[in-house]
């Protein structure tokens, strides 16, 4: 089982001068702690627009300071925007290189292609479009990494022969995967041999079925590279402390408070109607993809990793029986957690959790050749 | 996190009165439905609802049309103005307007339902290479919508957020959820271009829908089922929501 940290820079209201600076701050000396811990991953979305739930508009910045001030931890982006109308292939494929550099062969590599239309509209992108330009993308960027030069004609681009530069430390490239929000998305992830970045709540049992189905159909996968990534991650929340009632309760307020500005944004169905997104994507428990499991006294959701530690080790112990081969937590949302409880809470479960799973640690990076 | 920042006392003066809140459901046949999304601009995203709903970030103006063939009050069309918000974290859209060519109608969807429905002219004509609806007030045009070239979608493609209206209730006044279920057959996506729209007609002046999104027209079955729960207008939804 392997952990990581994940960051949307989500910035409570009001918007006064220097909160996001404090915001940024604060992520940094996590990703920092982090990577002293032995925390395996950090990883920052991508987000436009999402006032309060995300401020993560330039993760390849953010991810390059981390990588800069770290030394072991990989840095994930979680993952790039794979719709022309906001990244052009060729910039991403620049940007990761060049980012893969600095970190010492440390990227992760996701992609994604939004879910809401706060992002879609803003950048006037058809969201007809958004699962082909994606499927593009993740077929043409292994080559732009590997060939020299490259040439490309395509649906949602195309270009004559270029070498594509910087070329990524870790060969053929990073790790690539895929975030999973909607149903069926780990399928895709499986059939083109991605990771599966799991970015959506779920209950035990549906994950379980996800990962069963994903592990299956990976196996007889068509690659888009010669690489495959067969990890499955789930997304989670951690607030761990010694006493359980204050876990309970400042988790808690944490993992609502992420619930709500999730849920207020506009998700891409309920403006515009399309085949191209079936579910609203919302993240919120008590949302579309409600945990609906029976939680515990205290009222922490079934799989949440917010209680003692014994608890939040039952807790992982269960995702890693379904299967699950890594989590990725929330450590804080619109610094509803003081920086010292956040990285008190970091620390705890570095001491008293992670070491209880660190025997099943495996190599860096993705999975094997195929 | 952002909440309504309307005065309560202005949308209590024009809010329905519902004498009972125990309507029996009511199926509507082969109704046809436009529905079409404008974003609004940020400046009227909180004014536009009570403080025990959320905005949504663009706020989006939601222009809703049903043409009932038939129903336990005649045949009658309607239009509604809403505003895309959350109710804690559930999807809504808040009735701004609603304007229904018959007076029966209008008094039955008022009583029973809870919507702010007034009297006016609703023509929702539909034709293979347009639909066109046109809505007049009590005071003047409200809407004049024409939307263009259909494509198909499939019935499960096309979202219908649930409905909440502000009504003065037996208990109060308070926000009735109306949670509509659509049947459809055939769901058609169209360009839509908002020739008209006059905010003041559906009680909202601020009301300045500048950007046009999408609109789906379809036919099918609508039904109104029983109501479920309230909400308090002033607080938010965690605190405020009753079961019926």
């Amino acid at each position: 089982m392997r952990f990581g940290i994940f960051f949307e820079l989500s910035t409570p209201r009001p918007f006064v001068p220097g909160i996001e600076r404090q915001v940024y701050d604060n992520a940094l000396e996590q990703a920092r702690l982090a990577d002293e811990l032995g925390f395996d991953w950090v990883w920052c979305v991508e987000h436009h627009f999402l006032e309060e739930y995300s401020h993560c508009s330039a993760p390849e910045v953010v991810l390059a300071a981390m990588a800069a001030q770290t030394t072991n931890i990989r840095v994930g982006h979680g993952a790039v925007v794979c719709v022309p109308e906001m990244n052009h292939p060729i910039r991403v494929a620049e940007r990761a290189a060049a980012l893969d550099l600095i970190s010492g062969g440390r990227l992760e590599f996701g992609t994604a292609r939004s879910s809401t239309w706060t992002e879609l509209g803003g950048f006037m992108v058809d969201p007809d479009d958004t699962k082909k330009t994606w499927d593009e993308f993740v077929r043409v960027l292994p080559r732009m990494w590997a060939d020299e030069p490259f040439s490309y004609e395509g649906r949602c681009f195309s270009m004559p022969e270029r070498n594509v530069l910087p070329k990524p430390v870790q060969k053929p490239h990073p790790p690539m995967w895929v975030t999973v929000t909607s149903p069926g998305t780990e399928l895709d992830a499986a059939e083109r041999g991605l990771g599966c970045l799991g970015v959506a709540a779920t209950t035990y049992a549906e994950q379980e079925r996800r990962t069963q189905e994903y592990h299956r159909r990976v196996q007889s996968c068509d690659p888009v590279s010669t690489v495959i990534n067969d990890q499955v991650t789930t997304l989670n929340f951690l607030y761990c402390h010694e006493d359980p009632d204050r876990a309970a309760a400042t988790g808690m307020r944490m993992v609502q408070l992420f619930g709500l500005t999730n849920s207020h944004l506009l998700w891409t169905r309920e403006a515009y109607p399309t085949r191209a997104y079936q579910s609203l994507g919302n993240l919120a428990p008590g949302g579309s993809s409600d945990r609906s499991g029976p939680g515990d006294p205290r009222g922490i959701p079934e799989g949440i990793g917010v209680g003692d530690p014994d608890r939040i080790v039952s807790v992982i112990q269960r995702w890693e029986s379904i299967g699950v081969t890594g989590i990725n937590f929330f450590v804080n949302a619109c610094e509803t957690i003081s920086q010292e409880d956040v990285l008190a809470s970091m620390r705890l479960f570095a001491a008293e959790v992670m070491p209880k799973f660190r025997e099943a640690a495996s190599v860096p990076g993705g999975g094997g050749a195929c | 996190m952002l909440s309504g920042t309307a005065t309560l006392d202005e949308l209590a003066a024009r809010a329905p009165v519902m004498a009972s809140l125990d309507a029996p459901p009511v199926a509507l046949s082969d109704v046809e439905v436009l529905q079409s999304t404008f974003e609004l601009p940020y400046s009227s995203r909180e004014p536009a609802l009570p403080p025990g709903l959320h905005p949504t970030t663009p706020a989006l103006l939601v222009v809703l049309a049903w043409r009932a063939p038939s129903s336990p009050w005649g045949p009658f069309t309607m239009a509604q103005a809403r505003v895309s918000c959350r109710s804690g974290v559930r999807p809504r859209g808040f009735v701004a307007g609603c304007i229904v060519d018959t007076a029966v109608a209008a008094s039955g969807l008022a009583g029973s339902w809870g919507l702010p429905a007034v009297v006016g002219r609703v023509s929702l004509d539909r034709r293979y290479d347009r639909a066109e609806l046109l809505v007049e007030g009590p005071d003047g045009p409200a809407a004049h919508l024409v939307a263009l070239d259909p494509d198909p979608l499939g019935p499960d493609d096309v979202q219908f957020t649930v409905t909440t209206t502000l009504a003065t209730t037996p208990r109060g006044l308070r926000l009735v959820q109306l949670e509509p279920e659509y049947e459809l057959r055939r769901v058609e996506r169209v360009h839509p271009r908002l020739l008209v729209f006059d905010g003041a007609q559906w009680r909202q002046p601020a009301l300045r829908p500048y950007h046009p999104v999408s609109a789906t027209v379809a036919v099918g079955q609508v039904t109104i089922p029983k109501l479920r729960f309230l909400s308090r207008p002033d607080v938010n939804a965690f605190e405020g929501t009753e079961k019926i």
